[in-house]
């Protein structure tokens, strides 16, 4: 099985995307590569993620472009790509009348597992959701959140290089919601399977996600990396203290971090966002002065999302 | 001393070998098959099929039980109780009811509960799906139509006799058995799916099938009925057709007043293309 999340093979290449639905283009010449092991794709309802996921499957044939899957063409090796693949839909579509065990065995089989190994795999992958004791129950008697796992378990029970999750987070409660990301994350960083998740919410997107594609309107709005840009945000801080100002710029310096005074405030940086909000804290102590203000100095990642977004 | 396993359940990568699109349609069919019977269900599930399995299998049994009880001087005359060429249209409404109730259940909760979405991002395809569910629904129905006869012919070898003989009298009756019961399950399999493939819910898909197999039936006899020289009419009886066909593949002569058995067998194929085509109608879409 490839190790997509620990090498440079890009987990999706897509060249000229445009796929129309009647009068509707759901994707308008999408372009873009990613290599992150966890990859977010962010944007409205309607946006167009789940065609693009859709189209990555070769579920939904492009009317022009192409999609690269691990390096393979998505219109012509549909069968292989799903093979290597797991996918959980953004609408509840486990059978009710199942449990969850014989559900899961069934899908590892259909995804070219052997049935002894389905066996087996389906014990590993409920118990990574948490639903080991659960899983002699019918799914119709699960909570939604029961089910999201359920759907979630059978898209890694075949050991997948890339697991594709559209909506994984819909209709959860908020306990429901925290569960889930944290397996989000969880497969990228810990059983090293590589993520391609959509949502509309940012906050999902930013906690388990390295990369993100912002669609706007079936177009890529923007492409980004989490990390580097939280970082960046971070290490510059706009404060405002009460006291001599001057003094505390100088206890700043003193202890090798840039601050400037502005206007009403002072900017601060440093080489990151620990040295620099640790220095701030004890130069205002030592000082005697009151932090009245202390956030980012830039457009946080937040921001730079929602501009992308709107 | 209590002696115990530990059991690693971490999730572990699996890089052994993986089965290919053979194995994925067979395990569609297992599963769907099984699940069509009420294996894997709760009991209220697993009544229906098995009596009516049991029905279909009684005229048999009934026949073997009595060559098995009684003197050898009435085993020759219990041999030509039930001819082989009979038994479709002893059990044929057996068959039918068998017929309403698995086939729907293949078909009506993957449609329901939205889990084609998921089969279809598996490998196996639209095509594959189909295949698997027209095998799912042909294993159950052989059971009924091909095993009962099969049983009934190895109790006639076991009870004659000259067992050898008999075998040597009545070999061409083993093609002919296996032929007919696969014409019969082949046409309530596809109609069955095809009309289960038109909507998602259970009752609907029964009540379909139900009307569509016996309306024109009732409506087919009343018009040969009445009508002079309508005898073709009766090709209208949609649920006489299988019967016909199965048997029409023994050296039977045929009721002067029923249709030929070209005829018979040409409604049986057009039935079947229709619902074949019925099915891929159903089944297509925007996939590779």
């Amino acid at each position: 099985m490839v190790d997509v999340t620990a090498s440079e093979q890009p987990l999706i290449e897509a060249a000229g995307v445009t796929k129309r639905f009647g009068e509707v283009t759901a994707l308008d010449d999408v372009s873009t590569s990613v290599t992150s092991p966890a990859l977010g794709l962010l944007g409205a309802n309607g946006a167009g993620k789940s065609t693009f996921m859709k189209s990555m499957l070769g579920l939904v044939t492009p009317d022009s472009g192409q999609v690269r899957v691990l390096g393979m063409d998505a219109a012509h090796q549909a069968r292989e790509i799903r093979r290597m693949l797991g996918y959980m839909p953004e609408n509840m579509c486990l059978p009710m009348g199942m449990t969850a065990r014989d559900f899961i065995v069934h899908m590892g089989e259909l995804r070219g597992l052997p049935r002894r190994v389905a066996v087996l795999r389906a014990s590993e992958v409920l118990f990574q959701v948490g639903l080991e004791e659960e899983r002699s129950r019918l799914i119709r008697t699960f909570s939604i959140g029961m089910k999201q796992r359920t759907n979630l378990a059978q898209a890694i029970v075949h050991s997948p290089s890339l697991v594709i999750l559209d909506e994984p987070t819909n209709g959860l409660d908020p306990a429901g919601r925290e569960e889930m990301l944290a397996l989000v994350r969880r497969l990228s960083a810990e059983l090293g399977i590589a993520v391609i998740m959509s949502s509309h919410v940012l906050e999902d997107i930013v906690r388990t996600c390295d990369a993100v594609v912002v669609l706007r309107q079936g177009r890529v709005a923007a492409t980004r990396t989490l990390a580097d840009s939280s970082a960046a945000s971070e290490r510059e801080a706009r404060v405002v203290v009460s006291g001599d100002t001057a003094a505390f710029v100088a206890r700043l310096q003193a202890a090798g971090i840039t601050a400037t005074v502005r206007d009403d405030h002072v900017l601060v940086s440093g080489p990151d966002a620990d040295t620099m909000l640790r220095a701030v804290r004890d130069a205002a102590a030592d000082m005697d002065a009151g932090l009245r203000e202390l956030r980012p100095a830039g457009p946080t990642l937040e921001d730079e999302l929602i501009g992308d977004l709107s | 001393m209590i002696e115990g396993r530990v059991h690693d359940v971490r999730f572990h990568r699996y890089d052994g070998p993986r089965s290919g699109r053979l194995a994925a349609l067979w395990s569609m069919t297992r599963w769907s098959a099984l699940r069509a019977l009420g294996a894997k269900r709760g009991w209220k599930a697993k009544i229906i099929p098995i009596a009516l399995t049991l029905v279909a299998f009684f005229p048999v049994l009934i026949v073997l039980g009595l060559r098995a009880l009684f003197a050898s001087s009435i085993n020759d005359n219990l041999a030509t109780v039930l001819p082989y060429s009979d038994y479709a249209g002893i059990v044929g409404l057996v068959i039918l009811v068998f017929a309403v109730v698995v086939t729907p259940e293949l078909l009506c909760p993957d449609r329901r509960d939205g889990t084609l979405a998921l089969y279809f991002a598996t490998a196996i395809s639209r095509t594959d799906y189909v295949v698997g569910k027209v095998l799912a629904a042909l294993l159950p129905l052989m059971l009924v139509t091909v095993l009962p006869p099969a049983i009934l012919y190895a109790g006639n070898v076991l009870f004659a006799t000259h067992p050898l003989g008999y075998v040597q009298e009545h070999t061409h009756d083993i093609p002919r058995i296996v032929a007919a019961g696969t014409a019969m399950a082949l046409f309530f399999a596809f109609v069955g799916l095809a009309i289960a493939s038109l909507t998602g819910r259970r009752a609907f898909a029964i009540g379909g099938y139900l009307a569509f197999l016996i309306v024109p039936t009732i409506v087919g006899g009343i018009l040969s009925n009445n009508i002079e020289h309508g005898e073709n009419l009766r090709l209208i009886a949609v649920a006489a057709v299988p019967i016909h066909v199965a048997e029409s593949l023994y050296p039977v002569t045929p009721d002067p007043g029923d249709p030929s058995n070209t005829a018979w067998v040409m409604s049986w194929l057009a039935l079947i293309a229709v619902s074949a085509l019925v099915l891929v109608w159903r089944f297509r879409g925007d996939e590779s």
